[in-house]
């Protein structure tokens, strides 16, 4: 991971942690102050509605007393303290008083508890309502809760009671209102708040007894379990009912319980109130934190973008600066401006390249003085050996004047034909010189390696198996399918011709020369190998060196000449070698050589290099002369 | 004379003594209109065709009864129209018809000249209208007569003559079960019924025929039993339910099948009153249902073949035919077969009840199987 991403994740996380931390805050705040104004509406929903049931109540009480109060009424209980009184008669009165005085809820009572006339249930007449006969000061009972038997059910009413007494009988007045739809319609409720009434008339939880101002609440069986609670443990409770998966429908209910006479439950009054603001206002500061955090991301990318060129552009230059100089340009600079760290190290870095390069520029200079001895020394081994002989021959020719005709005659030719030779010799020596210096660029065409390796070993044949040489027997395992590569095939011919008579030298008492080609990726690999007594490392260092040779009377050109070829040809060429065991070269060409403007002794013959595309492995062993 | 006759001219001495507003202190007088208002609509009276609504069944024959001079054994009408004390003077179909005095007529020309009947009155209206004296005549319901008494309205009431019964639907589950009519039918306080939903216009019923027709209706015991009946419902398995159905235009049939309700409900039989939609389903929902049976004749027999031939055949009785000469026991054996099934449960008897005009004088009730008396019928003058 770069620098560059790791400071854009760092920066990403901190600013998402950070808008995490205030989104959650910021929600939780509003969480709480939803959750508190909910509170304060349910509570005041509950007081409204606690405020309105004392003053229906009233307004029961005070209907209920009217009807006792009204003429017909008294006539009634007048009537029905008569002895064998009818009370047939009145059995349809209910109906029409309770419409007069818009209760839902009305009985005409007879003393003994029986049913006169009922509004809600008009077949009921002659069934007693025992609870009424109980001595009771209705008076100062009030309005109160109770469960009302109907005709279509079971209902919940707002009652009062109110008694007419003719001598010693009573004539009761069992009135109210109906708790209901109705009722919850005439409560004035906030937005997104409503009442629900369950109306604890059955043994268990019926849906349907759970109603809205509206009518029936649609999935009431949701509410279920804490109507149950409250069935068991009458008391004020809160809680949160989601409707659906979304979020969204979520509602919070204020449960308080209705209670009767007895204290017994008989409904449930529940104030709900929709989260869905709470719901909406926590999306909008989800959608608020992303936002941000979509911003800070893009602010982050832009920043860290810019951070990082700013912090890691010297860095790079650094880098882009030692890669140069790992690549061999040892002249790099890198441009980096400023007194801070990284300005010191550039300048530090800048510091070190000049110096490399100026330790170079020595290092070249000693080794070309150090190649140029190695020249003279060379030039002077190979020209001292003929020009002793050309010395002594002249010397001889000398004294020879001084002898007779037919001796110097004898000398003469003697000495002329030594000294041909010996300048033949001569020639020869500064002919390979030459032939070094004017290596010719290679001519590239399609050229089957397979086909120069033979061509080689065609010319060797005959030496294999001479009387009076060494016995090698030549092996040759060649690919067959390898492919064409571009190459000059008279320079690759004159390479491995090169290394084939190293071979053959290095195996003075006979041995195997084996010749292997191969392919690899669309290069071609050619290995030499020898079973002579190998090299030492220092020597396979050396080995590509020119005017470097472990013979007696090498020139030290043929493995230079080898590796200026391989090198043309944009190859790579490396040794292996084990002292005992023998020597191996290995050549990889590519299939096409790249473009070179020269090759580097055509640059500079007089100024032998280590080719860069030669290198030698050393084995383990410690190395012995013998290449 | 026979047991049977006696009972029956015994009944109909009660009847009149009951009535008796006859007005025989005046002398009468020809000359006159009588307003009459029904409830029924009628949009023939053509004599082939007869209504399958009773009301308006019943109003055709009404008028069919003063139109023909003579009827036949099965209660339809011989003759051409007009042969009988008034003839069609007017006819606005569903609206009024206008019977005027046929002066030919062989028994006599009625007093009045004509009848204006007009139709399609509501009962509160009718009542209204005999309170203000816009109408002379009309029938009202049952329950209406003593409200209507105290008001002021002169009330004539007949002999019980119309039924109403509780018919098991035969093949339903419930109805199958004999422990669970027996239960409903000994859960049904028919007292109450008649003193309260009737005022006490009307007779509790044990049997099929009242007492005045074949005398034996006392052997039929009409009280409830409360205890009996739950004893009896708890034999039933399962939770069994009973749907009683009653006409949705019919309120006193409404008022009773509420009232069967709670007394059902008070022997812990679970049972809904609800009323019969038009047209019917079929099947139908309902596992019982009230029906309204009128006698279309004094004599006990044809009574009691009228009334199975006219009880439904969803209750899936024995419609064997009576013998022509047959005695008052076999009669009786005959009814105490039907009402022992349960199947059908006689709940009350029911008079008809006619609410006159102050101007009416000599009306007399008519007997079931009569039409409205009115060639005795005459006016007063309003001057008078």
């Amino acid at each position: 991971m770069t620098f560059r991403s790791k400071l854009f994740w760092v920066f990403t996380i901190a600013l998402l942690l950070s808008v995490g931390v205030i989104a959650a805050g910021v929600t939780v705040v509003a969480r709480r102050a939803f959750d508190d104004l909910n509170r304060q509406h349910s509570e005041a929903l509950v007081a409204q509605f606690e405020g309105e049931f004392q003053r229906r109540g009233q307004d029961v009480v005070h209907r209920v007393q009217g009807i006792a109060d009204a003429e017909g009424t008294v006539r009634m209980a007048i009537d029905l303290g008569r002895p064998k009184a009818d009370v047939s008669m009145y059995v349809n009165d209910a109906r029409g008083v309770s419409q007069s005085h818009q209760l839902d809820f009305l009985d005409f009572v007879a003393t003994d508890g029986a049913i006169i006339s009922s509004n809600e249930w008009p077949a009921r007449f002659g069934y007693k309502m025992d609870w009424l006969t109980q001595p009771q000061d209705w008076s100062s009972v009030g309005s109160f809760l109770m469960k009302v038997d109907t005709q279509d059910g079971p209902a919940l009413g707002l009652m009062a009671v109110s008694t007419v007494r003719v001598g010693d009988r009573d004539l009761f007045i069992v009135g109210g209102e109906r708790l209901g739809k109705d009722f919850l319609n005439s409560l004035v409720l906030p937005t997104g708040m409503r009442a629900l009434l369950y109306l604890d008339l059955d043994p268990s939880f019926q849906p349907t007894n759970l109603v809205d101002a509206s009518g029936t609440v649609v999935d009431g069986e949701r509410l279920a379990s804490f109507i149950e609670q409250e069935r068991q443990e009458p008391r004020e409770q809160t809680f949160k009912v989601s409707w659906t998966a979304d979020p969204a429908s979520a509602e919070a209910f204020h449960a308080l319980p209705l209670q009767g006479r007895q204290k017994e439950l008989l409904g449930v009054l529940l104030v709900g109130s929709s989260q869905q603001e709470v719901v909406k206002l926590e999306q909008h500061i989800r959608d608020l934190a992303l936002a941000v955090v979509a911003m800070g991301l893009c602010f982050g990318l832009l920043l860290s973008w810019w951070g990082a060129a700013r912090v890691t552009r010297p860095v790079r230059k650094l880098a882009e600066g030692a890669r140069e100089v790992s690549e061999g340009n040892w002249g790099a600079r890198v441009d980096v401006r400023g007194r801070h760290e990284i300005g010191q190290l550039a300048t530090a870095f800048n510091r070190m390249t000049t110096q490399l390069t100026e330790q170079r520029e020595q290092l070249v200079q000693a080794e070309r003085v150090a190649a140029w001895r190695e020249l003279a020394r060379r030039l002077a081994h190979e020209l001292k050996n003929p020009l002793f002989p050309l010395q002594t021959t002249v010397e001889n020719l000398q004294r020879a004047k001084d002898q007779s005709p037919e001796q110097f005659e004898e000398v003469f030719k003697e000495s002329t034909g030594i000294l041909l030779s010996e300048i033949e010799h001569l020639k020869k020596i500064v002919g390979r010189f030459s032939d070094f210096a004017k290596m010719p660029q290679p001519e590239l065409g399609p050229v089957n390696v397979n086909d120069v390796v033979r061509g080689v070993m065609k010319l060797f044949d005959a030496q294999f198996g001479a009387v009076g040489r060494p016995p090698i027997s030549p092996e040759l395992h060649l690919e067959e399918n390898l492919p064409v590569i571009q190459a000059d095939a008279a320079l690759l011919h004159r390479a491995i011709e090169n290394l084939v008579l190293n071979a053959m030298d290095a195996m003075p008492a006979g041995g195997v020369l084996m010749l292997s080609t191969t392919h690899q990726d669309g290069s071609v690999d050619l290995e030499i190998s020898d079973t002579g007594g190998g090299l030492a490392p220092e020597e396979c260092e050396r080995l590509f060196t020119p005017y470097y040779t472990t013979k007696q009377h090498g020139t030290g050109l043929g493995l230079a000449i080898v590796q200026s070829v391989v090198s043309d040809h944009g190859g790579r060429i490396s040794v292996e070698s084990e002292t005992g065991v023998g020597t191996s070269f290995h050549i990889r060409l590519p299939a096409k050589p790249p473009l070179r403007s020269a090759p580097a002794h055509s640059k500079d013959v007089s100024a032998p290099a280590v080719d860069e595309h030669s290198e030698a492995k050393q084995p383990e062993a410690p190395p012995s002369k013998g290449a | 004379m026979k047991l049977r006759s006696c009972l029956f001219l015994a009944a109909i001495s009660v009847a009149l003594f009951h009535t008796g507003r006859v007005e025989s202190s005046r002398r009468p007088r020809y000359g006159g209109t009588v307003r009459v208002e029904v409830g029924a609509v009628l949009h023939s009276l053509d004599p082939a065709g007869a209504p399958a609504d009773p009301d308006e069944a019943s109003a055709k024959n009404e008028i069919d009864a003063l139109l023909y001079d003579q009827r036949n054994p099965d209660g339809t009408f011989a003759g051409v129209a007009g042969s009988g004390a008034f003839h069609i003077a007017e006819w606005e179909s569903g609206k009024h018809v206008t019977l005027a005095a046929n002066e030919n007529y062989r028994g006599g020309r009625a007093f009045v000249d004509s009848i204006d009947i007009e139709m399609g009155r509501a009962a509160k209206d009718r009542l209204l209208d005999l309170e203000v004296g816009k109408a002379d005549f009309a029938e009202i319901p049952p329950e209406e007569a003593r409200h209507a008494a105290e008001r002021g309205v002169r009330v004539s009431t007949s002999l019980p003559e119309e039924l109403v019964a509780l018919v098991f639907v035969a093949g339903h589950s419930i109805a199958e079960d004999a422990h669970a009519r027996e239960a409903l039918a000994r859960s049904i306080d028919r007292a109450a019924i008649v003193n309260f939903i009737l005022q006490k216009e009307g007779e509790p019923a044990g049997g099929l025929l009242p007492q005045w027709s074949n005398g034996t209706a006392f052997l039929f015991s009409t009280a409830a039993d409360a205890v009996g009946a739950k004893d009896l419902w708890s034999q039933i398995s399962g939770s069994p339910r009973i749907v009683l159905g009653y006409d949705s235009g019919d309120s006193l049939g409404q008022a009773i099948a509420e009232r069967v309700a709670v007394n059902a409900r008070d022997a812990g039989i679970v049972l809904s009153a609800e009323p019969i939609a038009s047209p019917e389903p079929s099947p139908p929902r309902y596992d019982a249902r009230l029906v309204r049976l009128r006698i279309t004749s004094s004599r006990p027999r044809e009574a009691l073949v009228s009334f199975q031939s006219g009880l439904p055949a969803i209750a899936g009785l024995d419609a064997s035919p009576l013998p022509a000469a047959a005695s008052s026991e076999q009669i009786y054996e005959r009814e105490r077969a039907v009402v022992s099934g349960y199947r059908v449960v006689p709940l009350v008897w029911l008079p008809r009840v006619y609410g006159l005009g102050a101007r009416v004088r000599d009306w007399k009730a008519p007997v079931a199987g009569e039409g409205w008396p009115f060639v005795d019928v005459w006016l007063e003058q309003e001057s008078q």
